[in-house]
């Protein structure tokens, strides 16, 4: 199979089904974790077809070809397992994933940023135990999760100004979708702005006097995940609305070390507290008649 | 048992990972009560993800026999963790209570609930945590296993913006801020005296907190309506409560007697959301709809200010001084949002296992608030302005409109085809339409019952009329700050008098990107990958009609490496666009009003006086980027892996002179993980980040004039190239004596380590620590007698003092079982922020920042002294209580 295919079935070399009772009697250390997922109980209690009622063979395949040499590193093929362990082939893993979970959520996973990267189902999951509450991850929570290989992500929650991640009010899952989606960071959403405005729904507007760059991209003057700045800002005000504002007056003023209080003979208030936020307060844009500037 | 289902507190997602937010509950006790499980002893060797990552070990779980069972043939376990928590926990500092809410005393930390009913395979599940603080959370589970399920749940997130608030006013959280006494609306007929009163009121009111508390419930259903249909329904309704800091300005731009006021918040959002998802065979379906309405239960916000604020020029006679005795903001409107999406996929196993995705969705956003007039203060006048009846600009009678009328429509289609013309190789071919339509019509400043009485261009004497633009008569331009200052074009004699705002520019733009990517199987172990792709904008409104990015991206994986997986690649991509044209926006601006005058000698700086025209908006300037990624994680022995990442992203902006020029973001990442054993699991990691950013500008020459016939560096200004000189670098607006350039630097280090040790008898250690060390170093370069002079430049020298930021976590915890269905478990915290930031210097004991001399307007007031530091020790004593 090429990496990125839809899913094929997959070839079992002709083994037949043996039951879950024949693997248990090897395997309860297995069964006495599996017993408590989301998969053994749909499994067990309310399987909706012949391929669930089989249990462990739904994901492993039959058994009768492992059962001839169940210890052999050389008959490993004739189980699918999910480690790098066992080498059962990504593509072969993920296909036995698919044959339940195609759609719904999983629609984009072929061609996504994690499947061109070659991650398997059980690289994030984990199917044989309950570590998370839902969704079998392989770390308890969606964050420690993701954190195994976006560490850098994990350092910028760490900053100044952030999102509540840290403090268990959030998931990347609130704002990402890890299978896939429509847009290249995998948002749950069809923009950036169509993402924010999901808990930031009063910045939504429109508004009667906008602001260019607040309704095309929230992430012109913000990260997404922290920063060093207030507010999750690229860039300290009032430099950061200096970025685009040439315009004569104080928008072109060399602000400077002196205009802090204390820090020389002309104070400015365009450098102190909120900087230019202080009189222009509606930078996401103004509803009132005289809101050109954003100042009502 | 009652230890192992402790970790419902952890994470119980109640949107999945396609449709909507509020994926988890918990708090932030909840990782640290997840830790304190004890690990399963029979699981005694780690495997590894095929990546090579070591999985977790399991947490210990109840075996079937110890699972308690009903008559009824219900099974049921739960638990409950209650107890005290102590120490510094009382701390009111914002940075420690952002999204955090814990207090001494009694607390319930977490409880939950299992029951199930294996006959028919039935379920209900609770948990909940945090009781009656605000990071409280709560959910009930029940359904039937793979066939349907409602979920209801209830969370609170606070977010603390500051405790160290001088509040001048009462009503903070209200539509309505009143002076508090000593302070007069208006202020006196003494400077001098009402920045004495307000410093007294300062002195004697104590510190105020500004916070809201984010409450978000909700309701889900998720069920199959057949072998290949399923459906969901949700909705959520979340209000948000408080105050935050927001400011104020008075009088003509660029404005004087800034003042921080407290916005209320008093928001509802109302979230619907219903699909419908089918797979069959090769086909599978996906269709959803969604609304969210969100309300803002105080639309304005009406504050007495305590000075006296005098009329500017141009504002007439009335009102009589001291009148402004109050201002008003028009708040976040109440607005909709809709939107349905289609999504389909058509798989082609028989020709060359292709398949085909195709996405459609439609949305609208909508806000058609009430407008507010100008000013609530009756009877400002203007030179040269007579108002017609019902035209007060006081009144709603003084707008071009009534209502706000905005919409924006929403269009994505989206598609996709993939196809494997070999078992090695897999071709896709992409294209994306995404749009954002916005049918507001632009808002025109004019008053249309209004005349002006001057003599006017073409008219020989005073005449009464008024200015017709895009369809609409009467007098151009705006009330500021509630009448204290003004904009408007203040008569009809061919001088656009400045910068007078006469028109709104809706935006919106048009993306289209497309391109292909290929996937190939180099070996058994290792694929490589390549994709092109070109993004067009076509932008509505902006300086620049087109942008298009053109990117090309090669990746390598590795995954057969002895015991590791390397993850590699690169990513250039080339941003261009159409002309910039640094003069779109005049057509907004009263200069729109007339033609540029010839005559010799005639300052036509109104004209020529939008901005520089070196530089270039951030989303529009031409751009090259290169970005870096690389993973390798390895398995350096059985029970120990290693994950090490680098980053690097390199961004230059070729064609801009002024504004930003580059910036870069690089880290590099190392994760340790050792579990050798189910009693024992070690991990530490390190990430170093660096930012940098550059920009230019151009101070602008205070005064300056561009006059027909003058001589310049840029040639003789003509009505031909007085705009263009007028906005050049070098000419006589932007001498470029009076550039400056700033450079910024971020520097960031996290730490962290863990370690989890059971001691035996079932007495599990476990220990978390991270240090984050933020530093941000903003230098700068200008001309001594440019931009600024040589008295300031010693001030200046040639840098901001750096932004400093260190947080420590400390999160030990000792667990020990009392008996088989009790257990205690002992906690200690230690959390330290210290912050450094010259926004804030000197803030907390100045909030005054005082004008030329004690009888002048101060500078600013100041109120929120800004963020500090904390160092807190906590500690908790709770019992595990299991059913």
């Amino acid at each position: 199979n090429s990496p990125k295919a839809a899913p094929a079935p997959v070839d079992h070399g002709g083994a037949t089904y043996v039951g879950e009772a024949v693997c248990i009697a090897c395997h309860a250390t297995q069964n006495n974790q599996f017993m408590h997922t989301a998969h053994a109980n749909a499994f067990r209690l309310n399987p909706k077809n012949e391929a669930q009622k089989v249990s462990c063979e739904s994901c492993h395949g039959p058994g009768s070809n492992h059962l001839k040499d169940p210890i052999s590193p050389s008959n490993r093929g004739s189980l699918v397992g999910f480690t790098k362990e066992w080498g059962t082939p990504i593509e072969k893993q993920n296909a036995m994933c698919l044959t339940c979970h195609q759609g719904e959520q999983r629609m984009f996973w072929p061609g996504s940023a994690h499947a061109t990267q070659n991650l398997a189902c059980s690289d994030c999951h984990n199917p044989m135990a309950k570590l998370s509450e839902t969704g079998l991850l392989k770390k308890a929570t969606i964050n420690e999760t993701c954190y195994t290989c976006h560490q850098q992500q994990r350092a910028e929650f760490a900053k100044r100004s952030h999102m509540p991640l840290p403090e268990g009010k959030m998931s990347c899952v609130d704002c990402h979708n890890p299978h896939g989606s429509t847009t290249k960071p995998a948002l749950k959403a069809d923009s950036v702005n169509e993402l924010c405005y999901n808990c930031h729904t009063e910045k939504r507007g429109p508004f009667l006097w906008e602001h260019a760059p607040v309704r095309e991209n929230c992430l012109t003057c913000h990260n997404a995940h922290g920063s060093n700045h207030d507010k999750l800002l690229t860039v300290a005000r009032p430099f950061s609305c200096q970025q685009c504002h040439g315009n004569p007056g104080h928008q072109t003023t060399f602000f400077n070390a002196g205009q802090s209080v204390g820090g020389g003979a002309g104070v400015n208030s365009r450098v102190l507290g909120r900087s230019c936020q202080t009189c222009h307060s509606q930078v996401h844009g103004s509803n009132h008649p005289a809101g050109a500037r954003f100042q009502r | 048992l009652g230890v192992a289902l402790a970790s419902t507190a952890a994470a119980t997602p109640f949107a999945d990972s396609a449709t909507g937010v509020g994926t988890v509950l918990g708090n932030t006790m909840s990782a640290s009560t997840t830790k304190a499980r004890p690990q399963d002893p029979a699981w005694e060797k780690a495997k590894h993800t095929p990546t090579g990552q070591m999985y977790q070990l399991p947490f210990a779980m109840p075996k079937a026999e110890d699972i308690k069972k009903l008559a009824s043939g219900w099974e049921y376990s739960g638990q409950v963790e209650v107890g005290f928590v102590g120490g510094d926990v009382d701390e009111r500092n914002a940075q420690f209570r952002m999204y955090q809410d814990p207090d001494n005393g009694a607390y319930v930390n977490n409880f939950s609930l299992q029951m199930k009913k294996p006959a028919g395979g039935y379920f209900v599940e609770l948990t909940g945590g945090g009781a009656g603080q605000h990071d409280q959370y709560y959910g009930l589970q029940f359904g039937r296993y793979n066939d349907w399920k409602v979920k209801l749940y209830f969370s609170e997130t606070p977010h603390v913006f500051t405790d160290r608030y001088r509040t001048l006013w009462s009503g903070l959280g209200t539509g309505t801020l009143t002076l508090l006494p000593g302070l007069t609306p208006g202020g006196t007929a003494s400077t001098a005296v009402d920045n004495a009163s307000v410093a007294s009121v300062i002195a004697n009111t104590p510190l105020t907190t500004l916070s809201l508390v984010r409450k978000r419930s909700g309701v889900r259903l998720d069920a199959d309506l057949s072998k290949t249909w399923k459906g969901y329904v949700s909705y959520a309704l979340e209000k948000r409560q408080g105050a935050r800091p927001f400011g104020a300005v008075w009088g003509n731009n660029p404005g004087n007697t800034p003042m921080e006021v407290a916005e209320p918040v008093d928001y509802s959002t109302h979230d619907v959301l219903a699909g419908v998802s089918h797979v069959s065979g090769q086909n599978a379906f996906n269709f959803r709809v969604s609304a969210s309405i969100f309300q803002n239960h105080i639309s304005t916000l009406t504050f007495e200010e305590p000075y006296r604020i005098a009329n500017v020029a141009g504002v007439t006679t009335v009102p009589a001084a001291g009148a402004f005795t109050q201002g008003r903001m028009d708040l976040a409107p109440s607005n909709q949002a809709y939107n349905a999406r289609a999504e389909y996929t058509r798989a082609m196993p028989d020709f060359y296992r292709s398949y085909l995705t195709a996405v459609v969705s439609f949305g609208r956003w909508r806000q058609d608030d009430s407008l507010i007039p100008y000013t609530s203060i009756p009877g400002i006048a203007l030179a040269n302005v007579t108002l017609l009846p019902g035209g007060g600009w006081d009144t709603t009678g003084s707008l071009s409109r009534q209502t706000t009328g905005a919409s924006v429509d929403t269009r994505l289609l989206d598609l996709t085809y993939s196809i494997n013309p070999s078992s090695d190789l897999n071709l896709k071919a992409k294209a994306r339409y995404y749009e954002t339509d916005n049918n507001t019509d632009p808002f025109l400043a004019v008053n249309p019952n209004a005349v002006y009485t001057d003599a006017d261009a073409t008219t020989a004497g005073n005449q009464t009329r008024g200015l017709t633009y895009e369809g609409l008569t009467g007098v151009w331009g705006r009330l500021l700050n509630d009448g204290s200052g003004q904009s408007v074009l203040l008569g009809a004699n061919a001088n656009p008098a400045g910068n007078v705002a006469i028109r709104s520019s809706p935006f919106g733009n048009k993306q289209f990107k497309f391109g292909p990517s290929a996937d190939y199987r180099l070996n058994k172990i290792s694929t490589a990958n390549l994709s092109i792709d070109r993004e067009i904008n076509a932008r509505e409104n902006r300086e620049r009609d087109r942008t298009w990015e053109d990117r090309a991206k090669l990746g390598y994986v590795n995954r057969g490496l002895k015991n590791s997986s390397l993850r590699v690649s690169y990513e250039y991509g080339q941003r261009r666009g159409s002309d910039y044209n640094s003069t779109y926006y005049d057509e907004n601006f009263s200069s729109a009003l007339f033609p540029i005058p010839t005559a010799a000698g005639t300052n036509v700086t109104s004209w020529a006086v939008r901005g520089n025209n070196g530089m270039r908006a951030i989303d529009l300037a031409d751009r090259d980027q290169h970005v870096v990624n690389v993973r390798l994680d390895t398995m350096l022995r059985t029970n120990l892996d290693a994950g090490l990442s680098l980053q690097g992203r390199e961004a230059e902006y070729p064609n801009t002179t002024y504004g930003l020029t580059g910036h870069s973001q690089r880290s590099a990442n190392i994760d340790l993980n050792y579990q050798p054993s189910p009693k024992q699991t070690i991990y530490a990691f390190y990430s170093y980040q660096l930012g940098r950013l550059r920009q230019h500008s151009i101070s602008s020459q205070g005064g300056a004039a561009v006059t027909i016939g003058a001589v310049t560096p840029l040639g003789t200004i003509t009505p031909a190239n007085a705009i263009e000189i007028g906005q050049a670098p070098g000419g006589p607006i932007f001498p470029l004596l009076n550039a400056w350039t700033v450079r910024s630097t971020d520097r960031n280090h996290l730490a962290g380590f863990g370690l989890k040790q059971e001691l035996g008898k079932g007495a599990i250690l476990n220990v978390d620590y991270s240090y984050s060390i933020g530093r941000t170093r903003i230098g700068y370069t200008y001309n001594v007698g440019g931009a600024i002079n040589a008295a300031n430049a010693v001030f200046a020298g040639d840098r901001m003092p750096d932004l400093a930021t260190d947080v420590g976590f400390l999160d030990a915890s000792l667990s020990i079982p009392l008996t088989p269905r009790i257990s205690a478990r002992l906690f200690y915290r230690y959390q330290k922020e210290s912050i450094r930031d010259w926004h804030y210097r000197n803030l907390a004991a100045t909030p005054i920042v005082p004008g030329a001399n004690a009888a002048a307007l101060p500078n600013v007031l100041m109120l929120d002294a800004g963020p500090d530091d904390y160092r807190v020790n906590w500690y908790g004593v709770t019992v595990q209580l299991k059913l």
